[in-house]
């Protein structure tokens, strides 16, 4: 009996010593954990393409649609939806009235954020990988643009933010607002060191298209410049694009806009987007889709959200110079009624679902046969974001030369803006020959009509200091809404580490 | 081991030597006094050596030892012992059984008497789990057991449930251990009621603490049935079909209602009313859409099953099928299960017993989308305009012309939904019982859980438009592209199990039991799946991925895989002192693959007392059983997500590049690490006691805990600057305390037996920590009401409803002008909210705690009649005290339909103070999150009425059957409830922190239900 009983015992222990330490250890089936990444040139690539899918993110709780602040907060276009609490928190700021705790707000700041950290893993693991030189340096410079740009985005908005240069170690999580300067100091000299790196549009492979180029660098850092009032450097940095010969004005406007007008010849930079599946309504998902296409259509029977309606005092702007002559750009801007919408059907205020609204914005319509033909089409607008256009770099090439006292360049880059506007039309549209304000007022207004309904606006008001008189009236006011709230969530999780700016 | 040998033999020999003789009495019933006839007296040693008594009671029997001794039993009546001594007469007093003390228990590697249980450990019948027509088995669970709130995530057929054993235990799962037959399963869908033999709940740490890492939420004990030893063959079908119906409907605006109302809204917005509504009175009532989209529908069950056993073996066979559809969707609802079983021991040796328990399943459920507020049937049934009927005049369906996008025809919407879950399922083991000694055995057991589970999706097209050429209907009632899509999962659990047992008494008073076990768990996830579109044949039995016209462009694939190992050590020493004293203590270290290397073991001990206050030379009185225990006891919650303390670099981060908008590979991590994961631990203090009167008379059962969580994983925001998700940390702490009371009273007079229970439980939960710094978290987000509903913090319990507080209707514009700025277009006629901080604006800061999920009390009651061949079975089931958050009415929506409570809305000075003014923009925003959508969610259920006819036993004998009895029942019969809602039983659909809200709840059915059971 006591053998047997040892016996049974030795099996059972022997069964158990089967399991080793090992047995515990158990990684990811599939996938990798940072132990095993950054490794190749294939992660090397892996990495900064997630970066890139960082400009990607839209809505809550992370996202950010350009549109949301450049025109909705402005006078060009009001927030619309299926009613004022259809993102109620968007009609507070676009009558700024808004709050700290908005939803929206708090996801542009964790977007930008999230983008930063993206790019600073990038350019804190992959200069150890060995690899090839020049697409280490690529990769890299692609991470700078993109870091540059988001610190960009929040600088603009929020004026003072953390300096997150670096992926952040836990003891530093709670990092304090640095003053704007400083950040304009790390999207200068990261933008500098990525045109450096970055190959021109043209080197870029068929295949490679939509990768950041030397262009899209300088166009970004002329638009820091600009902020930061060194018409200078602004106005060389603008004419480097101009001289590269990479960009040219498309003839026809109304074709920038249209899914063959992507990546067009004059644009510098844009986020791609496109019809995929999978794409659905999380964040950080595998969506290569954009949102703005539905946001923007007209509801009812065009089965959009009604948002970002263009507002009368924009349409008139196109009416600015001559009430008489339309700029034949407002059709390329705004659908009217009785408009055939794409091949959705005509534009009534029956069709909408009967809401009152005369406009709808119509650069990023989509057409039913363009919409995804798959899961759910709502987030797989194929539209790209057109963020920088070269109509937009000689315009600020123009605003920055007039800054400079060299009126006859912005006259010449201005006139090229407006050239091809025309569209042949010689009758309408005459160049522009004034000089002093006057031209500078052409500037602005060439800016508004060909940038229209593209996320400029606001930002452009209170760039050149106009939009006290341009808002004023409708409730904005300088030193509080030309920055945005600070995100609540953000104060409170920093322990009040991370201020709120005045006046809110 | 020599010494017990050679002792064995003594005793064999002095039975060798003995002299037999007789020994006589009488057996008299406690009850009236009164001789019991056929009450059995036996030889304990020589079962063979027995009698019955007879008409008056008397016995007379051949012993052959003074050392003999004699066991009488008697149906309903406590077997007792005696020891025959020198005695020639015995006579004895039966008392009817006293359940409570002497049935078995199982408590976990172990079975214990009632009586001997330190433990609050409840304990479900076979009778009480299959009296309820129950799907799964969670079901059964409700109101049967103090402690234990079961409520149903969803009415629909096959729908998840949320059970909590004494409370939720953590902000992430709060889920009990299932464990059937030893091995621990996730869901218990596969499992057929009828095949449980008992159901033990460990609530208590002191019993669970033997599960360790993963018993923090309570451990539910599944005992399926099997043979017996020695035991004639036998045959039993049970089976019912019953129609189930829905018991409540909203009261929804019809379409003349709806049309007058549209019409006040669009003049109050200065718009002209649409010109088809002009004249209401001509719509008439218009289409119910709650009539369109439920319906009756059946459920039935069949089992059979067969056990016996001989001296060497034992086995029961069973099999079974189950059947129920949806009261909304039908068959696009169904669930359908076939179970299979076999358990069986088999003696091989006098030391060696081995034995199977193995179950297969193959059940399919066809599921309807439901629980949200934007796109289900129940929703759109809800929310659709009543003017639009369900079909066009040539019999397709039509579309309205005013719902918005996510409001579209749901009876269509049903028609089109293809959605079925098949899985196979085995859940089985094999063990060997080496009975070494008589005190020392151990029993090893392999086993496992393997589920090969398929989903199949398929959307096709359809186009509801008047003229499909023209595309008249709105763009969501046309689909232009169909899609398949086909997921493929597989989960397999490996166990290996030891468990060596030591029972020995030393001097008759000392009672020892030591129990000392292992554990080898591993488990393994495998998914992948496929989707494709543009199928060119728009027929469901042609939905197959490779069946496409354009496979490259449009396919879509992807797999995931998870494994998971557990390594446990325990051990459970049980110390009796002359039955009167128990002491108990566990200790379990459990190692597990989710931790990190310096986190990975956890040990769990737990101590506990009982005392037999009864055993004591006191006279209690009527008190005839009485024992007060107490235990503390430690336990883990481990389920969490793998690798949780790796830094993983999650791909798909994708962006498309080139010409052909390639989809290019992205890759980083998105959380951060968290190195120092730990199990969540759970303490628990127990303190309870139960007690009998007038020998079982009344029974009594009451606990008190105090339940503490501590190092509760929570992810705290970290602020976003850091760019990646907040890791799980331990920071978080809870306490839910409660107390739990069962009672039970039974007697019987004559033919007329009958017994009536009923336990109550009040539990109150309190969040005491979310680390520093931490937010509160927000969860229950419920978009058009302006966001997250439900909040969780420091001192309230866990999701508490969160918003504005109503207070009244503006009645004119002077008191829009007094009252705090709202918006800019509040008029008379819009909800006032009060300005709770004072600043004069009405804003985030003014919301408050304004309900709460939890209830105060839950409990039920159940009665049973027996009178002669008949018997009734009442059992009702209710909470008490808890608030539902109803989100089921698109008020953003202008032209949706509304409760017809907006008939008494605001329309002038004076007209209402509740209901508001209609509009079409809503511009006050008094849909926002407020006390207005909050309801009280008490409620008391007849969960189940069962009248029985059990045939007389002469007739039986003649036809040769053990046991044949009719039952007609009823579940849901009645519901007292003021929630306004389809059902006021709604769990917990989002997660732990956003129970009770109410996104359009599919019901649960009210079913009549006929029945029979055959045992042969």
């Amino acid at each position: 009996m006591k053998k047997k009983l040892n016996i049974i015992l030795l099996t059972s222990m022997f069964f158990l010593m089967g399991c080793g330490d090992d047995f515990l250890d158990k990684s990811p089936i599939i996938g990798d954990t940072s132990e095993n990444f950054y490794q190749s040139e294939e992660d090397a690539r892996a990495a900064v393409n997630a970066a890139y899918a960082s400009l990607q993110y839209e809505l809550t709780p992370a996202g950010h649609f350009r549109w949301f602040w450049g025109d909705v907060m402005s006078d060009d276009s009001q927030k619309g939806g299926s009613g004022d609490n259809d993102a109620f928190g968007l009609l507070l700021l676009e009558t700024f009235q808004g709050q700290a705790n908005d939803e929206h707000i708090a996801s542009e700041w964790t977007a930008s954020f999230e983008g930063i950290y993206r790019a600073n893993v990038v350019l804190e693991n992959i200069p150890n990988i060995d690899m090839d030189e020049t697409i280490k340096s690529q990769v890299l410079g692609e991470a700078r643009f993109i870091r540059s740009y988001f610190f960009f985005n929040l600088v603009t908005m929020f004026g003072d933010v953390p300096k997150a240069d670096h992926v952040l170690a836990p003891s530093e999580y709670s990092m304090p607002r640095s003053p704007a300067s400083e950040i304009w100091d790390i999207i200068i000299d990261d933008l500098t060191q990525a045109i450096d790196v970055l190959p021109l549009r043209s080197e870029l492979s068929s295949n490679e298209i939509g990768r950041i180029t030397k262009g899209a660098a300088r166009g970004l850092l002329t638009k820091a410049y600009l902020w930061n009032r060194n018409y200078l450097m602004a106005e060389q940095t603008a004419n480097d694009i101009i001289i590269s010969g990479e960009y040219m004005l498309a003839d026809d406007y109304a074709s920038i806009f249209t899914t063959a007008g992507e990546n067009g010849p004059g644009s510098v930079f844009e986020v791609q987007y496109m019809n995929a599946s999978g794409g659905n309504w999380g964040y950080n998902a595998q969506n290569e889709g954009t949102f703005t296409n539905v946001f923007q259509r007209a509801r009812g029977q065009f089965n959009g959200y009604g948002f970002n309606l263009p507002t009368q005092d924009l349409v008139d702007e196109f009416f600015a110079e001559n009430p008489n002559v339309e700029d034949p750009r407002l059709s390329a801007t705004l659908f009217r009624v009785g408009d055939e919408m794409g091949d959705r059907g005509v534009f009534t205020k029956e069709a909408t679902g009967g809401f009152p609204h005369d406009y709808y914005p119509k650069k990023y319509f989509d057409n039913q046969s363009e919409t995804a033909p798959f899961g759910d089409p709502n987030p797989n607008g194929g539209s790209n974001d057109r963020v920088i256009r070269y109509a937009d770099v000689l315009l600020m090439h123009a605003e920055a030369a007039y800054h400079n006292n060299n009126e006859g360049p912005a006259r010449t880059s201005l006139n090229l803006v407006r050239e091809r506007a025309r569209g042949g039309n010689a009758s309408i549209l005459p160049d522009v020959t004034a000089s002093g304000q006057a031209l500078l007022d052409a500037i602005y207004h060439e800016r508004r009509v060909e940038l229209a309904m593209e996320g400029h606006r606001f930002f452009d008001l209170v760039r050149t200091g106009r939009a006290a008189t341009v808002l004023g009236p409708l409730g904005y006011q300088d030193g509080v809404h030309n920055l945005f709230p600070i995100p609540e969530s953000q104060i409170l999780v920093t322990n009040g580490a991370i201020t709120q700016n005045p006046g809110y | 081991m020599r010494y017990v040998v050679l002792m064995c033999l003594l005793l064999t020999s002095t039975y060798l030597f003995s002299q037999d003789r007789t020994v006589t009495g009488m057996v008299t019933s406690s009850e009236d006094g009164q001789g019991i006839i056929g009450a059995t007296v036996s030889v304990k040693d020589n079962p063979n050596q027995g009698t019955a008594t007879d008409e008056e009671g008397y016995f007379s029997l051949t012993v052959s030892s003074n050392n003999d001794i004699l066991v009488f039993s008697y149906v309903g009546m406590t077997t007792q012992e005696i020891e025959v001594g020198n005695q020639t007469e015995i006579n004895l007093v039966m008392s009817p059984e006293a359940s409570l003390i002497n049935e078995i228990v199982v408590i976990g590697y172990g079975t214990e008497k009632r009586s001997k249980v330190n433990a609050a450990v409840s304990v479900i019948t076979s009778d009480e789990i299959t009296q309820t027509p129950v799907l799964r088995v969670e079901q059964a669970l409700q109101g049967r057991s103090a402690g234990v709130t079961v409520t149903q995530n969803s009415g629909s057929p096959g729908s998840t449930l949320s059970v909590r054993i004494r409370g939720a235990g953590s902000l992430s799962a709060s889920d009990p251990l299932y464990v059937v037959d030893g091995i621990p399963v996730e869901g218990l869908d596969f499992l057929n009621a009828n095949d449980i033999e008992s159901i033990s709940i460990l609530k208590d740490a002191a019993a669970s603490a033997i599960y360790g890492s993963r018993g923090a939420n309570g451990v539910v004990l599944i005992t399926t049935k099997s043979g017996d030893f020695e035991k004639e063959g036998e045959i039993t079908y049970d089976g019912y079909y019953g129609i189930q119906s829905p018991w409540k409907k909203m009261n929804l605006l019809n379409a003349r209602e709806y049309a007058i109302i549209q019409n006040e809204a669009f003049i109050n917005a200065g718009q002209i009313p649409r010109p088809e509504f002009q004249n209401p009175d001509v719509l008439g009532v218009g289409t119910d859409w709650q009539d369109a989209i439920f319906e009756n529908a059946p459920i039935s069950s069949h089992n059979i099953r067969m056990s016996g056993g001989g001296k060497k073996s034992n086995f029961t066979v069973s099999g079974g099928y189950f059947q129920q559809d949806g009261i909304v969707g039908g068959e696009k609802a169904r669930f359908n299960r076939y179970t299979a079983r076999l358990n069986a021991d088999f003696k091989v040796k006098d030391w060696l017993t081995v034995g199977t328990n193995v179950g297969f399943t193959n059940l399919q459920r066809s599921a309807i989308p439901e629980n949200n507020e934007f796109a289900t049937p129940l929703v759109r049934a809800l929310n659709i305009d009543p003017t639009t009927p369900v079909y066009k005049a040539d019999g397709t369906y039509a579309y309205s012309r005013y719902a918005d996008t996510d409001i579209a025809n749901p009876v269509n919407q049903i028609d089109l939904t293809y959605d079925t879950w098949t899985s196979n399922r085995v859940v089985g083991s094999i063990f060997g019982k080496f009975d070494f000694t008589k005190d020392i055995s151990l029993r090893s057991t392999y086993s496992v859980d393997a589920t090969f589970a398929t989903q199949d999706i398929f959307l096709p097209r359809f186009n509801l438009s008047n003229d499909p050429d023209l595309r008249d209907a709105p763009a969501h009632e046309i689909r232009d592209v169909n899609v398949v899509i086909l997921n493929n999962n597989t989960w397999t659990a490996n166990q290996f199990e030891n468990v060596l047992s030591y029972n020995k008494t030393f001097n008759d008073v000392h009672k020892l039991s030591v129990d000392l076990g292992n554990t080898v768990l591993s488990r393994t996830y495998r998914g992948s799946g496929g989707s494709n579109t543009n199928l060119p044949s728009n027929d469901p039995e042609d939905a197959f991925i490779s069946n496409t016209i354009d496979p490259l462009e449009s396919q879509g694939a992807f797999e995931v895989g998870e494994e998971e190992t557990l390594l446990s050590y325990f051990g459970r020493v049980n110390y009796g002192y002359d039955g009167k004293y128990i002491l108990t203590a566990i200790m379990r270290t459990d190692g597990s693959s989710k931790f990190g290397p310096d986190n990975r073991f956890g040990y769990f001990p737990s101590f506990s007392f009982g005392w037999l206050a009864s055993e004591e030379n006191w006279d209690l009185g009527i008190v005839t059983f009485l024992k007060l225990r107490t235990g503390w006891g430690r336990n883990g919650n481990d389920r969490i997500p793998n690798y949780g303390y790796y830094t993983v670099v999650n791909s798909g981060q994708n962006y498309s590049f080139g010409n052909n908008e390639t989809i290019t590979n992205g890759s980083v991590p998105l959380t951060i690490a968290n190195p120092e994961l730990q199990w969540e631990t759970i303490e628990q203090f127990n303190v309870g006691v139960d007690m009998e009167l007038w020998n079982g008379k009344v029974t009594v059962t009451s606990d008190y805990f105090i339940k503490n969580t501590k190092d509760m994983l929570y992810n705290p925001p970290i602020p976003a600057t850091v760019g990646a998700a907040a890791p799980f940390r331990n920071v978080a702490s809870m306490r839910n305390n409660g107390i739990e009371l069962a009672v039970t009273y039974r007697d019987k007079i004559g033919d007329f037996s009958y017994d009536i229970g009923g336990n109550i439980t009040k539990i109150s939960n309190e969040v005491t920590a979310l680390g520093s710094g931490a937010e509160p978290a927000t969860a229950g987000n419920v978009t058009f009401h302006g966001g997250n509903v439900t909040y969780t913090d420091v001192g309230l319990p866990l999701g508490s409803f969160f918003g504005y507080v109503t207070d009244g209707i503006f009645q004119n514009g002077e008191e829009v002008a007094a009252h705090a700025f709202q918006a800019a277009a509040t008029a008379p006629g819009d909800i006032r909210f009060k300005d709770l901080n004072d600043d004069g604006v009405i804003d985030q800061n003014d919301r408050t705690v304004i309900g709460n999920p939890n209830p105060d009390f839950s409990y039920a009651f159940t009665t049973n009649f027996k009178y002669k061949d008949f018997d009734l079975n009442i059992f009702f089931q209710g909470v008490s005290g808890n608030d539902i958050y109803n989100a089921s009415v698109r008020y953003d929506l202008a032209f949706s339909n509304r409760p017809n409570s907006i008939l008494d809305r605001w329309t002038g000075e004076g007209t209402s103070n509740s209901e508001p003014r209609v509009s079409l923009s809503d511009p006050n925003f008094n849909s926002r999150a407020s006390d207005r959508f909050v309801e009280d969610g008490s409620y008391l259920r007849l969960k189940n009425i069962q009248l029985g006819y059990t045939l007389p036993e002469s007739v039986m004998q003649r036809m040769k059957i053990k046991n044949l009895r009719f039952y007609v029942s009823s579940n849901n019969l009645f519901t007292f409830t003021k929630y306004s809602g389809f059902d006021p039983e709604i769990g917990a659909y989002g997660g732990v922190l956003a129970a009770g809200i109410d996104r359009g709840f599919y019901p649960q059915a009210r079913s009549f239900i006929g029945g029979l059971q055959l045992t042969f």
